[in-house]
């Protein structure tokens, strides 16, 4: 079944929680958080409007983990199928970006690759854009094409849900029951609701527009002041890559328990000082400068160059998290806008 | 399901040779044969205490042991250099790319190495060694602080001189005692005319500052920068291009590297950092 109508959330995530384990957004002081949502206790129904506080990152990929045990070796746990209802177009497009990364042939991370393939993956549209999303500036738009088992788009009397895999096709079958047909008119009302948002959020982004391939942007601004000026309000918290659900940076370390020595692997930050420190003092970016220089380089340039996709989604999570009041969208903005000054320059030059 | 590869293979400290006052080797045995291509590292954990990137400093075509000189640096190091023999360890690896041999072929070697560098270097050098006819020559140029400093005392006074197209130089910061060879920073004894520099390719390993000085003497002397090869180190901890660590520009020194060209890494700055 490629796609149905029902008028109430409520017995299609029930229907969702009988199966397996299901996570839902609540609105938590003005911000969606993912919880557990339990059928006849937690179930109260929320269609967030945009993406949650929290990134996708969090299912896949914990802020901390077992990673490995001696002497004896164990095998990791097995990780029970399980539900994740409200991700947005930017959440599925962060979880293809961190696939790349650790689904890489030879060298597999068997974790995040166990979590990846037990996640039923519920989207959603979104509703009103953000005060800080940006995605429509890095080529993404408000709603998912591709990506999910199931997406969810609200229209005047209920909600169309589309089956993205054979997983959620089959899901829709199943519980053919519950559902209505969807007549051309409801798709065609859910194209002229994607639409308005999207036109809302190009409207709320014309001050970020770059003039120029991002890539191109950060790379022909390597040796600029801008990264220096951009950081001289920050206060290392760390925040913007804890957020970011495409960053992945992590550390291995041991501990010794009563009977076994464990490996845990850590979420950690390019943002921390000493995160490439080496033994003997050497440290390649000492300066904020040179750390937020490498963060973005490594979104907009590296990671591109090595995977083919940016490592950066604009869902503007690390624009509300900054508690240094470091904004990406402008940071990049100053970038083209000193490019594109340049660029000027030198046609007049050669004239 | 998947191979774990965070999960080390278990294995043991069998002997331990102080080299230096502050570089010891040690000699594990792993439980199953462990391959690994010269100048590639190994990720060797202290259970219970932390985890560092190494370079065996042993020939490659032993499996059933290998040696690991470790120079005591920090932690992790510092709790090596307080084992015993006996002392289980876990090794993850070989990771990286090692040294591209087969482009070294036909031409002359000419190793620059200094301090704790010359782990790789003596992996690099016992393998040169074993097919020597297919190099012009192999010519070193090593450093050390003080006599005391030099680690394969033994073997780079003694048997590794008298080797068929082995050049070997040798020169310390301070000499002491009964020191008769060069006194002065490692770039005192290199020089243009050591070897034809067209049939050519160098080898650097060692402290930031000696790679530093030794690769701006190599390029001014006229060696092209795709064939000065510099084993970057960076600090690293899953070693293999995941945890972001050990990223030196576009690239990850644990899968791209340790072993890069001049030319590869030259744009970006601060790479001696
Ligand atoms: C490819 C490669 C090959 C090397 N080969 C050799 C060799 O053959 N011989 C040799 O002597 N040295 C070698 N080194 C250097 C060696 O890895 C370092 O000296 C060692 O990592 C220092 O660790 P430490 O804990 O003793 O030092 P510290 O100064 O305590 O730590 C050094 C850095 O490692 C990180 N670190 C330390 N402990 C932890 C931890 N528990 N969790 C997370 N991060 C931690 C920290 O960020 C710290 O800045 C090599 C390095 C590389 C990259
Ligand atoms: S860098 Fe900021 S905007 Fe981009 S994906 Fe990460 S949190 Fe979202
Ligand atoms: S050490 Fe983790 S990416 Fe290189």
């Amino acid at each position: 079944m490629e796609r149905a109508f029902i008028s109430r959330l409520k017995p299609f995530l029930d229907a969702v929680a009988e199966k397996m384990d299901l996570y839902v957004p609540r609105k938590v002081e003005g911000h969606y958080v993912c919880e557990r949502y339990e059928p006849g206790a937690n179930d109260a129904v929320e269609l967030n409007a945009i993406r949650a506080c929290t990134p996708a990152k969090e299912f896949l990929f914990p802020l901390r983990e077992l990673a490995a045990v001696f002497p004896e070796a164990v095998e990791p746990k097995e990780v029970k199928p399980f539900a994740v209802f409200g991700l947005k177009a930017c959440d599925l497009r962060s979880m293809e970006i961190l696939d790349k990364v650790f689904t890489e042939k030879e060298f597999e991370d068997p974790f995040y690759i166990a979590r990846r393939q037990a996640m039923f993956v519920i989207a959603s549209d979104c509703s009103e854009p953000g005060e800080s999303c940006f995605c429509n500036i890095l080529d993404g738009q408000p709603y998912a094409e591709s990506g999910f088992d199931l997406n969810v788009s609200q229209v005047e009397d209920g909600y169309i849900i589309a089956g993205g895999s054979a997983q959620g096709k089959s899901f829709l079958a199943a519980h053919a029951a519950l559902f209505g047909d969807v007549p051309d008119a409801l798709l065609a009302e859910r194209q002229r609701r994607r639409d308005e948002v999207r036109n809302q959020l190009e409207k709320a982004n014309v001050d970020f527009e770059l003039r120029a391939p991002v890539q191109e942007i950060v790379e022909r601004g390597y040796e600029s002041d801008v990264f220096d000026a951009c950081a001289a309000t920050c206060v290392e918290c760390q925040a913007c890559t804890r957020v970011c659900p495409t960053c992945h940076c992590f550390y291995l370390y041991d501990t010794a328990q009563t009977d076994y020595f464990a490996k845990m692997k850590m979420w950690d930050s390019c943002m921390r000082i000493g995160y490439a420190a080496v033994a003997g003092g050497g440290n390649p970016r000492k300066l904020l400068g040179d750390r937020l220089r490498h963060r973005l380089m490594h979104k907009f340039a590296y990671f591109l160059e090595r995977y083919g996709v940016d490592m950066c989604v604009g869902c503007g999570r690390c624009v509300d998290a900054e508690a240094g009041d470091v904004d990406i969208r402008v940071v990049l903005k100053r970038l083209s806008d000193e490019l594109t000054g340049k660029g000027k320059a030198v046609a007049n030059k050669t004239k | 399901m998947i191979a774990n590869l965070y999960q080390p293979i278990n294995g043991e400290i069998v002997e331990i040779i102080d080299e230096s006052p502050t570089i010891k080797s040690f000699v594990i045995v792993p439980q199953s044969a462990f391959s690994f291509a010269t100048g590639q590292f190994v990720e060797l954990t202290l259970p219970g205490e932390g985890e560092a990137p190494f370079t065996p400093s042993s020939s490659p075509t032993v499996t059933e042991k290998m040696e690991i000189t470790i120079m005591k640096a920090g932690r992790v190091t510092e709790r090596l250099h307080n084992c015993a023999k006996g002392q289980p360890i876990g090794i993850r690896g070989p990771y990286g790319n090692g040294y591209p041999i087969d482009e070294f072929v036909g031409k002359h070697v000419y190793i620059v190495g200094g301090g704790v560098g010359l782990a790789p270097i003596r992996s690099l050098f016992l393998t040169l060694v074993d097919r020597i006819g297919d190099f012009k020559s192999v010519v070193c140029r090593f450093g050390a602080r003080t006599p005391a400093d030099f680690i394969y005392k033994d073997a780079l006074l003694g048997p590794w001189q008298k080797l068929d197209g082995v050049n070997i130089k040798l020169t310390v910061d301070q000499a002491n005692g009964d020191w008769s060879g060069n006194v002065g920073v490692v770039t005192t004894i290199l020089n243009p005319k050591d070897v034809d520099i067209a049939n050519a390719v160098a080898v650097v390993c060692g402290p930031p500052i000696m790679m530093k000085f030794a690769t701006v003497n190599l390029l001014e002397y006229g060696f092209d920068p795709k064939t000065v090869y510099l084993s970057m180190e960076k600090n690293m901890s899953c070693g293999v291009g995941k945890c972001g660590h050990c990223m030196l520009g576009k690239y990850y020194v644990c899968k791209d590297g340790p072993v890069f060209t001049y030319d590869q890494v030259c744009k970006y700055p601060k790479i001696w950092e």
